[in-house]
């Protein structure tokens, strides 16, 4: 509307425009009041008053992802992963509820009244407490803080046992989802499998070796939920991805662990031993199809076993092997041409080397003319001597060092004992012949089982396996271990050992308690003191077998020790457990009974 | 020369030059209004983005309680879906369980059976026995079992007088499913699967 000029008839008094001035000014300022609270909201604070939003109306889910399984060579489970609930309580809320009862009526007469003693007698007959225990739990909770709104009542019950409590209908529990690990096979591979922290963090064994492979990444789910807790359609969600972990395939047949474990358990209990290993290795690929401990440990119930039965012996305890080691020498003096089998020697019951040792053997005899077949089999120690002395110190070491002693194999196991055994140039005058025939040095029961594998692989040493990769989600197998072998003794050395360990077995004085009727086997007993750990020998003795079969065609390394079996302490105690556990696993993997008879070497000159 | 070339009429329309002082000015005069009648609204307009508003709103309402009522269902089908993975869970947790070598071997034994050490093999190709026969001298251990489980705590071992009354039960219905099979005849040997 065009003004009206300055000839208007009503020109505004001076109050009134004065009044228009304030009225603008004023409006002015309420608007941009407005426009500066606008700014803030919609612009300044977007992002946090969105957000703020959201979080009251959204709920966040923690979305777990499943850690890795441990499987045996075949894919049974042996360590799982599985849902369990842990039942929490609100101590300040424990009161009188009522609840719906059978009757079906509406109204009060439908519904129960049910008393905080009522309601944990109910509960407790599910869990596995009794109510007064659940009562002392809130009780405690109440006393440390009056206004406590949270205690765990019991942890880790499973499904049926959920649904049960849901059942009861308590209005102040609350289940917590809580993955958890369970051990389907019980003790059978315990020891090598380990177990995990009931927080989920893995503690020993394969769970913590192999815990990068195994372990998983939980992920959050996030979006809104109108009053009844339904989802709202279409409300914005935000994922993270939870990642499962990887599974960790073994070498184990745990059929067959289970046996051996068994066997072992029932032989050392016989005889009295306070702890023992079994160790079964197929020859031609190294694997490792059975390991076991005694006393096992059992990964669902890791407080049942002391704390030093919980790792796996086999991997983590060295020990000197005494007689066994001998087949180690014999293969060297073999290899390097200095002696064959039917090489004699003159072996006294003492010996007393010109460098100052001083070598006995195990019972008086006289000076016995005998072969290498005869030495192993007399299992004499200055016999051994006098072929060790072949070799230069240099080169035993270089032996010892290529059959992999002195250096933890390649399983990966944590904690795995390499062993000692020191520099040629630090051993004295008696650990120079020590090391001969298994003393003044220690490996672990999977040292010596690779040495055997060794020798019955036409002296190819292939790496110890444990494990044959982690299996991906979309099935792929990663970190697969090397593979390849490597050339320790010529195949005509390591056949003439095993030859010579054939004479052993058939012409040692344990022969009925280790016989295999149909089979050629080869082995060899060892009875070594053991250290008191102070630096000097204790009485008790470790008893070891070790050997494989068939003979004429070497499938399967079988390697026993027990430690300390008070009542029976020669090698006679572990020679019935080679004979069951190598007698399962020749039935087991159905090798053919050997054909040809055994060679039979001299063993005297 | 250049007054003829100035003064040839140009190719193109030259507008005219306003005249300065043109005498034709027309006179102003206010449009006369249109007729009431042509701007009266039609009532058919109405109707249609009347019923238009309307027909979005409702489908749109209609959408929505489809979206809330599949947002139930969808709700309801997922904690189906959840107790029944629990299900599932628990049931093959029990069958993990089950099939443990502890229970084997303790229902075996319980059952009766015990495992012959010494291996021996028939040679199908000329009969001849591989290893040396022996009969089975005892049970694995005839013990309880040294490998503990504390999963099978609870569980139950089968005994020979409920084996028994299974495999009676089991036997009465493989007798209806067996005897009509052996009506097919075997002309040629054993039938063997054919893959082309």
């Amino acid at each position: 509307m065009p003004r009206k000029t300055g000839q208007s008839r009503t020109r505004p008094s001076t109050s009134s425009r004065r009044r228009v001035f304030v009225t603008v000014t004023v409006l002015f300022a309420i608007v941009s009041v407005f426009v500066v609270k606008l700014v803030d909201i919609q612009v300044v604070r977007a992002d946090a008053l969105t957000a703020d939003s959201v979080g009251n109306r959204s709920v966040g889910q923690t979305v777990y992802g499943s850690r890795g399984e441990i499987v045996d060579a075949n894919g049974v489970v042996l360590a799982g992963t599985v849902m369990r609930y842990d039942i929490t309580v609100s101590p300040k809320n424990s009161t009188t509820f009522t609840r719906a009862n059978d009757s079906g009526e509406t109204g009060p007469a439908g519904r129960d009244t049910v008393t905080v003693p009522e309601a944990a007698a109910e509960l407790g007959a599910i869990t596995g407490q009794t109510g007064a225990e659940i009562e002392a739990i809130i009780a405690g909770a109440l006393d440390e803080n009056p206004e406590s709104d949270f205690a765990y009542l019991t942890r880790g019950v499973d499904v049926d046992a959920l649904r049960a409590i849901n059942e009861l209908s308590i209005p102040w529990l609350y289940p917590r989802s809580n993955p958890s690990r369970v051990y389907p096979n019980g003790a059978v591979a315990g020891n090598m499998v380990g177990f995990v922290s009931s927080e989920g963090d893995a503690q020993a064994g394969l769970e913590l070796g192999e815990n990068s492979c195994l372990a998983s990444v939980d992920g959050v789910e996030t979006y809104e939920k109108g009053a009844d807790g339904v989802r709202i359609p279409a409300s914005s969600v935000t994922v993270e991805q939870a990642v499962d972990g990887g599974d960790i395939v073994t070498t184990i047949d745990s059929d067959l662990n289970w046996f051996v474990q068994q066997a072992l358990a029932e032989q050392a209990q016989a005889t009295g031993a306070a702890w023992g290993t079994v160790v079964v290795q197929e020859v031609k690929t190294g694997k490792l199809v059975a390991v076991a401990d005694y006393p096992s440990v059992d990964p669902n119930n890791v407080g049942g076993s002391e704390a030093d039965d919980r790792g796996s012996r086999a991997f983590t305890a060295s020990f000197e092997p005494g007689s066994t080691f001998k087949a180690l020498t014999a293969a060297s003096v073999l290899d390097s041409g200095r002696a064959t089998m039917a090489t004699g020697v003159v072996a006294p019951y003492r010996y007393l080397p010109a460098n100052g040792a001083n070598i006995t053997d195990s019972h008086a005899h006289g000076d016995d003319r005998l072969t290498m077949t005869g030495v192993l089999i007399d299992s004499s120690n200055t016999g051994m001597s006098k072929f060790g002395e072949m070799l230069t110190d240099e080169q035993r070491f270089d032996y010892m060092t290529k059959f992999g002693v002195g250096s933890a194999t390649e399983t990966g196991f944590p904690a795995e004992d390499p062993g000692i055994l020191h520099a040629w140039q630090d051993w004295d005058n008696q650990t120079e012949y020590a090391t001969m025939f298994g003393q003044g040095l220690t490996t672990t029961a999977l040292q010596i089982a690779s040495i055997y594998q060794t020798i019955a692989n036409d002296g190819v040493r292939m790496p110890v396996q444990l494990v044959e990769g982690c299996r991906q989600a979309d099935g792929t197998m990663t970190d697969r271990p090397d593979e390849t072998g490597r050339q320790v003794l010529s195949a005509t050395a390591a056949g003439d050992t095993s030859d010579v360990l054939e004479m052993v077995y058939e012409n040692s004085w344990v022969h009925s308690q280790w016989q295999i009727p149909g089979y050629r086997v080869a082995a060899k007993t060892g009875t070594a003191q053991m250290p008191d750990g102070n630096g000097g020998y204790s009485s008790g003795y470790l008893v070891s077998v070790s050997g494989f079969a068939p003979a004429d065609d070497p499938e399967y390394v079988v390697s026993v020790s027990l430690a300390d079996p008070v009542n029976m302490n020669t090698s006679a105690a572990p020679a019935p457990i080679f004979q069951k556990v190598m007698s399962q696993v020749l039935k087991k993997y159905r090798a053919v009974p050997s054909g040809a008879p055994a060679p039979d070497l001299p063993a005297t000159w | 020369m250049s007054l003829n070339v100035a003064r040839t009429r140009p190719a193109y329309p030259v507008p005219a030059e306003p005249t300065p002082s043109a005498p034709d000015r027309r006179p102003l005069s206010l449009v006369a209004p249109a007729p009431q009648h042509r701007t009266r609204p039609r009532i058919a307009y109405a109707v249609v983005a009347t019923a238009g508003v309307v027909a979005i709103v409702v489908a749109q309402l209609l959408l929505s309680v489809g979206i809330s009522q599949g947002a139930y269902e969808l709700s309801t089908l997922q904690s189906d879906q959840v107790e029944l993975g629990r299900t599932t869970e628990s049931v093959s947790e029990d069958l993990v369980r089950v099939s443990s070598p502890q229970s084997l071997a303790a229902n075996a034994e319980s059952l009766g059976m015990v495992s012959n050490s010494s291996p021996v093999y028939l040679r199908l190709s000329d009969g001849a026995v591989l290893g040396a026969p022996a009969s089975a001298t005892g049970s694995q251990a005839g013990a309880a079992s040294l490998v503990p489980n504390s999963l099978l705590t609870d569980a139950a071992v089968l005994t020979q007088a409920q084996a028994a009354s299974l495999s009676a039960a089991e036997g009465g219905a493989a007798s209806i499913a067996v005897t009509p099979t052996q009506a097919v005849p075997i002309r040629n040997g054993l039938p063997s699967p054919t893959t082309r």
